[in-house]
């Protein structure tokens, strides 16, 4: 197993490498940066030149991509524009563990822009995905061992209109019932924005408090779909000819649903599960957006929008990474949740 | 018991997670005291609730800062929140008259502070003006920021109008001599935005060689104005509060706690809910709620005009060079109809690029009418007519068919659906597209607006507001592969050209309201222009607020009269 695991990670390591290669081709090719540098009026054109340069925007795709990867600190660069390149570069490059500074937040290391809103958006992400799991577990191993009953005729329909609603109708939607009629009607009222209120302070209960709709709003599309498909793993495992054996060994009904049933009913779920882990660090870019939560979505998506590269590519490299970390994890899963499974 | 073990395991590793991000209580790395160059510590930021009794305003920004130092800003959110807690050499009331703020006064040709010639501009400090952490603030300050201004180890956003000045003289702590090679009229609407501490900044720029990563950029422990920095979470929110060592008069509401919203709808339903006190950039669409909400909406002008921008030069459509074409575009959109229906009846089609200038805007410029009937007659006499009968002019075997391009925001959006349509009714062609900002806005070589792909381009703008100046039709901006970084994507007029540059150094008001004038004259006669509505800036006031007046340069000139009602 630990021969396998390490074969993977090599395995990762050019992977990285071509991805990281695709994404800042497509980067440098979705506009400019400087663009919007000039606020509300279109950037001075001295200003243009100047940025360009300092920013080494001027040289070429292959050029930036190597001082992006190894850095520039080997290399005399031109800051003052008059041809002669006097100053040394300070970029190390991200193998030596420079991911570089943002280019909206002049100076702020990548590492820092990143990791502030890091934590954020696991918080978010990692609560509504506990209560996802857990939630549609319980609904839809409940739907499977009562199929076609007036509770699964309901659960279905309630998930289907679950599904089919668009997450910012969801979002906006709770928000305006929740926090605004809620609060003209008199009744106990939940925040719209943020993660506190200024005049109480950011204590744990306040940021409770503030997490209810974000979470509701992420929790309820992927709720009805987990549960969908729980329920179709747990009826197609229950139909097995070993669930029928354990039944007619006498095996309590709770063992052989939890035991025997759901652990091979977990397989494809722990597929779809690992799939979804490494894009709870992507964040919930709409969610985010509607409740101004601070986390990696709303940082993506600001960053994205102005062409900041170095931290647009931080994101997506983190995120190249946790995929591969997690396909590795959701491997050994596998062995453990089914004997049958080996990699050595 | 593997299992029971496992899901504790997982359960305590995603409740530690989580309990170590946004509920901790520590302070965020960015305001930790700074290093021994910097300011003076401050206390790490407390994140408990204020006292009981203090007065906290929560303000909405539709967009986050980008910085907070004035070296490296360059967004209007940034730029107005600079009235909390740095220094303005002037700001401008509600009239967007300016007003001397750090000065004794404001220098004029009368008072001796600008030169007969124009090239000399002496300012005079008062005396008792200081920063936050007691220091005073001097003449060396403004030499220092203008020195890192125009220093090309920093990556300033913008050096304009800095990289005008020659020199700048100190003969003591209260006077300022800047010098100028030529005449530069637009100095008040432009110059002393943003003091930088040359005692905190000097040492972190002998260290490191730039400004580019100093810690007071993001946290600016030092400021001047009425409030100080105090904390900024990314993506969250910034607090400042009051300054213990304001020279002015302290403010009435103790903490300002600006909360960074950027969806429009979750703005509105926050204000309408009384979680902020202040809106900004407000959607038309959504005024009436707001109203019915109890907010006060106000718009306050800001030079700032929608607008159409014509291009006319080898590579747009031939049409485009013909006067009578370019006013029949003028003439076939019903302005005042997008004004009424798509904006609620909530702005006016602006006369002029000048229109929120009356000053300048003299005598003010008249609108073409909407009248699709003289439009096609216009069309008609220029010779584009429907030869081929396939419902769209042509001349010469070219179809009348122009490209109209602006970005994605949704208004605008809106009004080229209207104009494809109305444009539509006279026989001609429109072909509309949207690019995100960063890529209509792009240089030559990588914008559709910049590398000529398109005739009509639309977006807001200003002329230097609240002074005239403008740039963009100077011949030697016109962008091409000789100077890819030009901003004049539209023509160039040598007449025009000349009247821009003129301008640009007219030291005497009157005059310069007489080369102003002809401009505006030339752009209206020859339609190089069609303004499509006013673009002020919409503020949401909250009704617990009181003592809130506006101004479009500097919002926040009379923060310190702000309260909030019992």
């Amino acid at each position: 197993m630990i021969r396998y695991i390490v074969n993977r990670i090599l395995q990762g390591i050019p992977l990285l490498f071509i991805i990281s290669i695709i994404l800042f081709v497509l980067m440098m090719n979705m506009g400019d940066p400087i663009a919007t540098m000039g606020g509300r009026s279109i950037t001075r054109s001295s200003d243009r030149v100047r940025l360009t340069r300092q920013l080494g925007l001027d040289q070429p795709v292959y050029v930036q991509y190597l001082y992006w990867l190894i850095g520039n600190d080997w290399a005399k660069i031109d800051l003052d524009g008059d041809g002669i390149e006097e100053s040394n570069g300070t970029r190390r490059g991200i193998l030596r563990g420079d991911f570089g500074t943002s280019l909206v937040n002049r100076g702020k290391p990548v590492t820092k822009v990143i990791g502030e809103r890091l934590p954020n958006t696991l918080l978010l992400m990692v609560a509504s995905e506990i209560i996802i799991i857990l939630g549609s577990l319980l609904v839809g191993i409940y739907s499977a061992l009562r199929q076609y009953s007036i509770l699964d005729h309901t659960i279905t329909a309630l998930s289907f209109i679950g599904y089919s609603m668009p997450i910012f109708f969801i979002a906006l939607l709770s928000m305006y019932l929740f926090a605004i009629l809620f609060k003209r009607w008199g009744l106990p009222y939940l925040p719209t924005v943020g993660m506190f209120d200024p005049q109480v302070g950011k204590t744990t209960a306040q940021v409770l408090w503030h997490m209810v709709l974000p979470v509701f709003s992420i929790s309820i599309i992927s709720f009805a779909a987990y549960s969908r498909y729980i329920r179709s793993t747990m009826l197609e495992v229950m139909s097995q000819d070993y669930i029928r054996t354990a039944k007619s060994k006498g095996l309590p009904r709770r063992e052989v649903v939890y035991v025997h049933a759901l652990k091979n009913a977990s397989l494809p779920i722990v597929t779809v599960v690992g799939l979804d882990l490494p894009l709870l660090l992507g964040g919930a870019v709409v969610t985010e957006r509607i409740f101004a939560w601070p986390g990696m979505g709303r940082l993506f998506l600001d960053h994205v929008s102005r062409l900041d590269m170095p931290v647009v590519m931080g994101i997506l490299l983190l995120i190249a990474v946790a995929v591969i970390f997690f396909q590795i994890v959701t491997d050994i899963v596998y062995a453990w949740l089914d004997p049958r499974i080996r990699y050595d | 018991m593997k299992q029971k073990l496992f899901f504790v395991l997982v359960v305590t590793a995603l409740v530690l997670t989580a309990c170590g991000g946004g509920v901790a209580t520590q302070a965020p790395v960015e305001t930790e005291a700074p290093v021994a160059t910097e300011a003076p510590a401050t206390e790490a930021p407390a994140t408990e609730p204020p006292a009981a009794e203090a007065k906290v305003a929560t303000f909405i920004w539709t967009q986050e800062f980008d910085s907070l130092s004035p070296l490296y800003q360059g967004m209007w959110f940034s730029e107005i929140t600079q009235q909390f807690w740095l220094c303005w050499a002037w700001q401008f009331n509600e009239k967007n008259e300016a007003f001397p703020y750090l000065l004794t006064e404001l220098p004029s040709v009368e008072n001796g502070g600008i030169s007969e010639d124009g090239t000399q501009i002496t300012m005079h400090l008062r005396d008792d003006i200081k920063w936050s952490d007691n220091e005073p603030l001097t003449s060396e300050d403004f030499k220092f920021t203008w020195e890192m201004f125009t220093d090309t180890k920093n990556t300033v956003s913008s050096a304009y109008p800095y990289d005008n000045i020659t020199s700048i003289d100190t003969p003591d702590e209260q006077t300022v001599v800047i010098n100028f090679e030529a005449p530069f009229s637009p100095w008040l609407a432009n110059l002393w935005q943003g003091i930088l501490p040359s005692h905190i900044l000097r040492p972190v720029y002998d260290a490191e060689g730039t400004l580019d990563n100093a810690e007071w950029n993001l946290a600016p422990t030092v400021g001047c104005g009425p409030y100080v920095f105090d904390e900024w979470e990314s993506g969250s929110f910034a607090r400042f509060t009051t300054n213990p060592n304001y020279w002015g008069e302290p403010p009435k509401i103790d903490e300002i706690f600006v909360r960074f919203v950027p969806d429009d709808a979750s703005q509105t339903a926050a204000l309408v809910a009384g979680d902020a006190d202040l809106g900004a950039f407000i959607p038309y669409s959504d005024i009436p709620q707001l109203k019915e909400a109890g907010m006060t909406l106000t718009t306050e002008p800001s030079g700032f005009n929608e607008g159409w921008f014509f291009r006319i030069d080898d590579k747009s459509h031939p049409a485009m060079h013909d006067l009578n074409v370019r006013k029949a575009l003028a003439m076939a959109i019903d302005r005042e109809a997008v004004n009424r229906d798509l904006l609620l009846g909530l702005t006016k089609v602006p006369a002029s690029y000048w229109d929120s200038l009356p000053f300048y805007n003299d005598p003010p410029s008249e609108n073409y009418p909407y009248d699709p009937e003289a439009a096609n007659a216009l069309l008609d006499e220029a010779g584009w007519v429907d030869s081929n009968s396939d419902g769209t002019r042509d001349k010469d075997g070219v179809e009348l068919v122009l490209r109209y391009g602006t970005t994605t925001r949704e208004i605008r959006q809106d009004l080229q659906a209207v104009a494809q349509q109305q444009l539509a009714e006279v026989g001609i062609g429109v072909e509309i597209s949207n690019y995100d900002a960063d890529l209509f806005f792009a240089g030559y070589g990588e914008g559709p607006a910049a590398n000529g792909e398109l005739d009509i381009m639309e977006w807001s703008d200003a002329p230097g507001f609240p002074d005239p100046d403008v740039y963009y039709w100077l011949c030697s901006e016109i962008a091409t592969d000789e100077n890819p970084a030009g901003s004049n994507w539209f023509f160039c007029d040598e007449e025009l050209d000349a009247l821009i540059q003129q301008q640009s150094t007219q030291m005497d008001a009157n005059a310069r309201q007489e080369t102003i004038s002809q401009i505006n004259q030339m752009f209206h006669d020859n339609v190089y222009w069609v303004g499509m509505w006013q673009d002020p800036d919409v503020w949401a006031v909250g009704p617990r607020l009181t003592g809130v007046k506006f101004s479009g340069v500097t919002p926040f000139f009379n923060i310190t009269e702000w309260d909030i009602a019992e």
